[in-house]
């Protein structure tokens, strides 16, 4: 391990001193730790160490080394290097660094990120809340890429095959969402559905509408992220009626019934997140109207395995 | 040596090394207690930094790095003046960490004023992430003051697998937030054990004004599922469109292809792997074979208990 760091350590310094881009071969011969080393041992060493560096966030270019454009060379911008200062205080980073022990995204990157913002103690919470925001940080990270440069991207959901420009990023419910343009919608997409994500290399590719926020009619539950629009009846049995009352949206209608048990009217855009949210309410609901949703709720229970 | 373990060793050191030239006079403390090191694992990478440098490596060429007394001293090093940029992943990181804790009532004004200046500084327009862990069911911030004092607390538990309803005494732990539910880890003084509650099926909560001494070492909370002997397994194809299951529930994944994958699924009630079937549907296919045959009567019932009301 000493090896591989004092090499980096030599290979950043020289790629931030040096001004120019320098070719693989220049590096080989100039960079103390590559002069030993045979062809094809450097060539994968090299490789590895190219994706150690850029794993730590450093901008590693591939540029032209002149104006004739024959060959290219490698090249870091001490400007695109260096962290923009946030000016945390002393106060703030601890706040964070406890924040991210608390509520957590992928494995302990956030170590790294906040020794990078100038460290923080690493002292325990005290408060007893923690959230699990999800276990890989490195795809969502893509699209978090591509959101803040406005790079447009391309990837399979359900089957199909879409081109987006990423406009925000959601985390509701345990799970993130991508809000992206679509033609001239605005559509919601599941991150973990989300398949072979490219992003395209160009920059600044679209603009984001006017004032956009992602929270902004994000849907509150998970049957209202859709496009058709159907007022679903359903009656709550009394053993049912609280669990539902408690998920249910504040603009939802209900009425109570003598027994204990409600009625509520649901707005419902897609029905197949809406009929699996009903099914966890086993023989205790019964979905009374409209009929074109009842008969695709009886169909789908009907047509499992 | 891997190569997580050479990245994180060579983060903190490009991180340490900046923040050191920025603050002559850093004692040994303080820079351990920032960047979490012990004294020899700061010297051992004050050592590493003093043999690097520039091309040349002669004595002008390369870093000095050392320990004066209890000071940190770092020179010839201007090239690494600043620390490097955020990755994506870690600006995220930090970004959805602190407003997941704002969002769940924390007002801790320093937080908010860590994400503001964040995101100043990460995003190109406030409003592109947003984060909420809400809503928050009924006795979530009870519970969570409970854990917290150590208070007992008397609660009305519907389970998830058998809709049976509990009232019961438990010592709070932990509340936590994971895959789209809140759950509370306590000791159950009726199973007399460690157990998991999801918090929206507490239907009543209260103080019954005892205390109890907090465990000193809970568990990190996380919703971890151990297949057991007695579990129900069974191997269930999903179609392309179902196949977030395999992310979404820990289970173990038997092969995958174009038409999909092959899941192994376990769980310690057969009704479990029952009424997931039944939502997805046509997308999942159970296959002969493990528990199988239990599972499918289960389904059955369950599926006919629904049916019976659309008579």
């Amino acid at each position: 391990m000493h090896r591989v760091i004092e090499r980096i350590i030599n290979l950043l310094a020289f790629l931030l001193t040096v001004g120019r881009p320098v070719t693989a071969d220049e590096i080989r011969h100039t960079v103390a730790g590559y002069d030993e080393k045979s062809d094809e041992a450097f060539r994968r060493t090299f490789e590895r160490d190219k994706d150690l560096i850029r794993s730590l966030g450093v901008p590693l270019r591939l540029d032209f080394t002149d104006a004739y454009e024959v060959e290219k060379g490698y090249a870091i911008r001490p400007e695109e290097y260096a962290l923009p200062d946030p000016g945390l205080t002393d106060e703030e980073r601890a706040a964070l660094w406890l924040a991210t022990r608390m509520a957590r995204l992928g494995g302990d990157g956030a170590a790294s990120a906040i020794f990078k913002l100038g460290g923080a103690a690493a002292t325990s919470t005290g408060d007893p809340l923690s959230a699990d925001l999800g276990s890989d940080a490195t795809a969502l990270g893509a699209l978090f890429e591509a959101v803040v440069e406005r790079r447009r991207v391309r990837f399979r959901y359900r089957g199909t095959k879409r081109r987006a420009a990423p406009y925000g990023l959601v985390h509701r419910r345990g799970h993130w969402y991508l809000v992206a343009g679509v033609g001239e919608e605005n559509r919601t997409f599941r991150v973990d559905r989300i398949e072979a994500l490219e992003v395209a290399a160009e920059p600044g590719a679209f603009e984001r509408p006017p004032g956009f926020r992602a929270a902004e009619g994000f849907p509150e539950a998970p049957w209202e992220a859709g496009t058709d629009e159907v007022d679903a009846v359903v009656r709550f049995d009394a053993a049912t009626a609280w669990w539902a009352r408690r998920q249910l949206g504040t603009e939802t209608k209900i009425t109570d019934h003598p027994d204990g048990a409600i009625t509520a009217r649901i707005k419902v855009a897609s029905p197949e997140a809406f009929i699996g949210w009903l099914i966890g309410f086993e023989d205790g609901a019964v979905l009374e109207r409209p009929a074109e949703l009842r008969r695709r709720f009886v169909a789908h229970l009907r047509e499992g395995s | 040596m891997s190569s997580a373990r050479t990245a994180e060793r060579l983060g903190r050191i490009l991180a340490m090394v900046p923040w050191v030239i920025a603050h002559p006079g850093a004692t040994v403390d303080e820079v351990c207690r920032r960047f979490h090191y012990d004294r020899s694992e700061l010297v051992g990478d004050l050592n590493l930094v003093f043999v690097c440098g520039l091309p040349g490596y002669g004595p002008g060429d390369l870093m000095d790095a050392y320990l004066d007394d209890d000071e940190v001293v770092i020179a010839m090093a201007d090239y690494f003046a600043r620390p490097v940029a955020l990755s994506a992943p870690e600006a995220l990181m930090l970004l959805a960490g602190g407003m997941a804790v704002l969002s769940a009532g924390t007002a801790d004004p320093a937080l908010q004023s860590a994400v503001d200046k964040l995101t100043r500084s990460v995003l190109p327009d406030p409003g592109v992430i947003d984060v909420d862990l809400g809503p928050e069911p009924g006795p979530l911030a009870m519970l969570r003051s409970a854990a917290a004092e150590g208070s007992v607390v008397a609660i009305d538990y519907v389970a998830i697998s058998t809709g049976a309803a509990t009232t019961r005494e438990i010592e709070p732990w932990a509340v936590f937030a994971a895959m789209g539910n809140w759950y509370v880890s306590a000791h159950c003084r009726l199973a007399g054990g460690e157990r998991l509650f999801r918090i929206d099926r507490i239907r009543q909560a209260v103080l019954t004004g005892e205390h109890f001494t907090p465990h000193p070492a809970p568990a990190e909370p996380g919703v971890r599922y151990t297949p057991g002997a007695e579990d129900a397994v069974v191997r269930i194809r999903l179609a392309p469109e179902a196949s977030w299951v395999a992310d979404y529930y820990p289970v173990t994944l038997v092969s995958s292809g174009a038409a999909g994958n092959e899941i192994e699924f376990s769980a310690s009630d057969p009704a479990v792997v029952a009424r997931l079937l039944l939502r997805l549907g046509r997308s999942a296919e159970l296959l002969d074979g493990g528990d199988a045959a239990a599972v499918r009567v289960q389904l059955t019932g369950l599926r006919e208990s629904i049916l019976a009301r659309y008579g």
